[in-house]
């Protein structure tokens, strides 16, 4: 191994013109294989939502919960995000805080969507995958590269579950910072600021989601 | 998930610093970053950036020595040699372009915790933001330990110094100005979200990109207790 990289600083110094890398081996696993064709399909509709122009944004936010829906297991990452105080909740706080988490998550990416709509994008070129492989015993990592148009590339990991046949996103992870685990520290510091009641979070949800 | 519990027993004084570092920043690093990326055309900001990287080459290489990971130091050596010299004194990152050759950052905290260091409790620095004392502690080790801050130190030259520093702040918040706007705009707690952010990141960087093991646990029964003790604290090492 380090004689090849001594080899490739070497013709790196001697001829530093582009150099054609091959492409990583996608492995051959059908079910991490239906999972990145998945994500690849999810990411050309989210490219197909960006670049259409002059979208009102209550149409914005349809186009994303539909996708959102289909794409995620919303239910499933709300109540990991909550952690523990999953279990301390009652039905009705259970509901109310997973009907906020929806309405949380549509209302911040509607947001970030209109941000960058009427761009020109690739979904090709925009959203790479990688390649992919089976975690544990039903899920898959796709593993994906978004391409920005001003900085580098980012690295980004979708985890996948699947449960009757189905494909569903249950986390993401950005340069290796899961968003779910992200959000359940969020959340749970929410919670302990608020004197370890999860009525505290349901104010806060309750607020941000409000329409403003 | 008392404040122990989290790694952070200095919260209400990190709290504090936290505050004073997001009126500074919205003051005055968050606006000089703005002009910096408003004035100044990508190609000379990418030269600036990749000549900022290039002088850390010593502590990259040094880093990787310390952890044993010698071939990690190989292509820190090799980076360096390519594009000190066809890379026109480090302003373009020719090695970059070789799969091979990728740039990976390095850090004394990192070795420290290689070596099985706890990071111990999490700190707000002031203007520097998230670190703990691990990485802190580092952090001083690697300055102290620079080549070029020796050398800027032994001719008088710490007006060098202070422009590198400078720069460097300028040229990293440019690169977060979109990342930090969306924090601020979406969370329900920043500080939290940055010192998770802060933690995984970290996590991360250790473990040489390959990301922790999370787990994610079945919920089919919705009545049953969930098993998820593993789930929270897995990172926050």
């Amino acid at each position: 191994m380090i004689t090849r990289r001594i080899f490739i600083a070497a013709a790196a110094l001697l001829a530093f013109a582009g150099w054609a890398t091959a492409p990583v081996p996608a492995s051959a696993d059908p079910r991490s294989e239906s999972a990145a064709r998945f994500v690849q399909d999810l990411g050309a509709r989210a490219v197909d939502i960006l670049i259409t122009p002059d979208l009102q944004r209550q149409e914005v936010e349809n186009r994303f919960r539909t996708l959102l829906n289909e794409g995620f297991d919303v239910p499933y990452i709300g109540r990991f995000v909550l952690g523990r105080n999953w279990n301390t909740a009652t039905p009705e706080q259970r509901q109310e805080y997973l009907e906020l988490f929806e309405r949380l998550i549509v209302k911040v990416y509607a947001d970030r969507f209109s941000e960058y709509s009427g761009q020109s994008l690739d979904s090709g070129e925009t959203l790479k995958i990688l390649g992919h492989r089976p975690e544990g015993e039903r899920d898959a990592i796709v593993q994906s590269q978004i391409v920005r148009p001003d900085g580098p590339p980012v690295t980004v990991e979708w985890r996948v579950r699947q449960r009757d046949g189905q494909n569903k996103i249950i986390d993401v992870a950005v340069e290796g910072v899961s968003m779910s685990v992200t959000q359940r520290n969020e959340f749970a510091s929410v919670i302990q600021r608020g004197g370890g009641s999860i009525d505290a979070l349901l104010n806060a949800l309750r607020q941000r989601t409000a329409a403003r | 998930m008392s404040a122990i519990a989290d790694g952070d027993p200095l919260e209400p004084v990190n709290r504090v610093v936290y505050g004073f570092n997001e009126a500074a920043d919205i003051l005055v690093l968050r606006p000089a970053a703005e002009v910096y990326r408003g004035t100044v055309p990508t190609p000379v900001r990418m030269a600036v950036r990749n000549f900022l990287l290039n002088l850390t080459s010593p502590l990259l290489v040094a880093n990787e020595l310390l952890q044993g990971d010698f071939e990690g130091a190989q292509v820190a050596f090799s980076r360096f040699l390519v594009n000190t010299t066809i890379g026109l004194g480090g302003a373009f990152d020719i090695a970059g372009r070789y799969r091979d050759l990728h740039y990976e950052y390095e850090d004394f905290g990192q070795t420290l915790a290689v070596w099985g260091v706890p990071d111990g409790p999490y700190l707000v620095l002031p203007l520097l933001g998230p670190s703990n004392l691990r990485d802190a502690t580092g952090l001083v080790a690697d300055t102290a330990a620079d080549p070029v801050n020796i050398w800027a130190n032994n001719a008088d030259r710490s007006g060098a110094m202070a422009v590198r520093a400078g720069v460097t702040g300028v040229d990293t918040r440019t690169e977060l100005i979109e990342a930090v706007d969306d924090l601020r705009r979406n969370s329900l707690d920043p500080y939290a979200s940055a010192r998770s952010l802060y933690r995984q990141r970290r996590a991360t960087e250790i473990n040489d990109g390959s990301g922790g093991s999370i787990e994610f646990p079945d919920y089919e029964d919705i009545d049953e207790p969930a098993v998820e003790n593993g789930a929270g604290s897995s990172n926050s090492n």
